[in-house]
């Protein structure tokens, strides 16, 4: 395990190395000051000038699933762009046969920071969060939103060969975050269309407070996780 | 040290090595020669656990590739014909963190960085380093945890004359050391004064398993090839086995008429057309 971490260490120097990659890092606790400070205020000036009781009140919770999964997103988005560098570097096929070994670079580049990302994402959503989940609420929602940022990383790396390829992938890969709005905004069961997307169950999940839709978005998770594992041990192979 | 029974194996359902089958001894350099695509690439993945999906049996310090633990690569050092290096590390910052991969005691980083020249050069960028001396950064993280059986593959390409002298010294070095060295290479002569043993690797298949000296002396004997002045510049070959019997040539040395003579012995290479029907390049 000393291995894996000093591994891991390698990375989070890389990381530190490299101001993007440093920046990205620290966009959730930016993104959850505007969220904590900017919204409410925003609710209180629309409400003022519209004359409304509420108007984003209600999607207080859609904003928080959206922060939960952006910090797991953010982080392991990081963690993915070095396994793209070391791609480059053809140094990731070295690391398989040293004393770290496949399993140990696996668990050094997804597996520890999936963990970091899962705890920095319970801490930033009680200190930032808009609904005040309880407990299990909290880690249901930290949860799926760490598994979405494995499988937006897991896309990055399976989908791209570089850096440049690997930014484009991510933005494209976001589009998967959006089915948290479908049960906010689409009352007609097409928003069933979106079932595939664990996103989906997160909003439900938070709209109706139902702990089975958070249940369905992990194992909708599971799902995509283990066939993208599959295919980047075969582009890795 | 390695043992290679009935080894299959694919990448689509046509089997890519078929029926593979030889033996690795401790302390010996052992050569894989081939032609590009013939295989070597794909055996030395198989050999160091990178593809477990063979058929048959490998065994590698008397464990089998397929079910390697972690600790296999204690035992193994592999120096890929590319660069693996992080190019915005130093040459020393690599070095230090390749060590810190392994349980065993590195070896002294600047020792090997001396040896290979590129002391000097310990705090500079990868990325500013020429192929020579990525390939000689290369070679010497391969030896960081001073394994007892190393890959090598390609070590000299892309080295100047000097570079490449001392790179078949090293190697030789270690080998004195005791340790088992596998050498992939298209370089016959680097593969003539360095293995103890070669093995031609054709479309997946061994054509022949030898040591150099022995598959050179198989092919026949040396040729002698001699001029002379006789309305102009004559030349005659005869074998060197049959060089008693030349009237020709005891004429020209009786005479002293002789312009030149020279042997030509065969070389690996011309063993390798015979055998495979194709050239390494």
């Amino acid at each position: 395990m000393k291995i894996v971490y000093r591994c891991f260490l390698q990375m989070m120097r890389t990381i530190r190395h490299d101001m993007m990659l440093f920046a990205v890092c620290l966009g959730p606790v930016l993104c959850g000051m505007l969220i904590k400070f900017g919204i409410p205020f925003l609710e209180s000036f629309l409400c003022i000038q519209l004359q409304k009781k509420t108007f984003l009140a209600p999607y207080y919770g859609l904003l928080d699933v959206f922060f939960a999964m952006l910090a797991s997103v953010l982080f392991c988005f990081a963690a993915a762009m070095v396994v793209l560098e070391e791609t480059d570097d053809k140094v990731i096929r070295y690391l398989f046969v040293t004393g770290l070994g496949k399993k140990g670079y696996l668990i050094s580049r997804f597996g520890i920071p999936s963990g970091i990302a899962f705890v920095f994402t319970l801490i930033l959503l009680r200190i930032f969060s808009l609904t005040k989940p309880g407990i299990t609420e909290l880690l249901l929602l930290g949860l799926s939103g760490t598994c979405m940022g494995l499988i937006i990383a897991l896309m990055v790396v399976v989908f791209s060969t570089n850096k440049l390829e690997g930014m484009a992938i991510t933005k494209l890969s976001t589009v998967i975050m959006l089915g948290g709005v479908a049960p906010y905004f689409v009352e007609h069961p097409v928003k069933y269309l979106l079932a595939p997307l664990s996103s989906f169950w997160m909003g439900k999940g938070m709209l109706e407070d139902s702990l089975w839709s958070f249940l369905i978005s992990l194992m909708v998770s599971v799902i995509w996780i283990v066939v993208l594992f599959i295919k980047f041990q075969k582009k890795i192979a | 040290m390695i043992q290679v029974k009935n080894l299959s194996f694919g990448y689509t359902d046509k089997p890519f090595i078929r029926d593979m089958n030889f033996e690795v001894r401790e302390g010996e350099i052992f050569g894989f020669l081939g032609p590009s695509g013939a295989g070597k690439s794909t055996l030395q993945k198989i050999l160091i656990g990178m593809l477990p999906k063979y058929e048959g049996s490998v065994r590698v310090n008397g464990i089998e590739c397929r079910e390697h633990e972690k600790d296999f690569y204690e035992n193994i050092g592999v120096d890929f014909e590319f660069s693996t290096m992080y190019e915005k590390l130093t040459a020393r910052e690599n070095l230090r963190f390749f060590s810190s991969l392994y349980q065993r005691k590195p070896r002294s980083i600047e020792e090997l960085l001396e040896a290979v020249g590129l002391l000097s050069d310990a705090d500079k960028k990868v990325s500013d380093f020429s192929k020579g001396m990525k390939s000689r950064l290369n070679f010497i993280k391969a030896l960081l945890h001073d394994p007892v059986l190393l890959f090598l593959d390609e070590p000299t390409s892309g080295l100047d004359p000097t570079n490449n002298r001392m790179m078949k010294d090293l190697i030789l070095e270690e080998k004195k050391k005791g340790k088992t060295i596998l050498l992939t290479t298209h370089n016959m002569q680097d593969a003539t004064e360095l293995c103890d043993r070669v093995a031609f690797i054709v479309n997946g298949e061994i054509l022949a398993l030898d040591s150099p000296h022995n598959l050179i002396m198989a092919k026949g004997a040396a040729n002698v090839t001699y001029t002379w002045q006789e309305d102009g510049e004559k030349t005659a070959v005869c074998p060197l086995n049959e060089i008693a019997g030349d009237e020709k040539l005891r004429q020209l040395i009786v005479e002293n008429r002789l312009q030149s003579i020279h042997s030509s012995e065969p070389t690996l290479n011309d063993i390798f057309m015979d055998i495979t029907g194709r050239t390494l390049v």
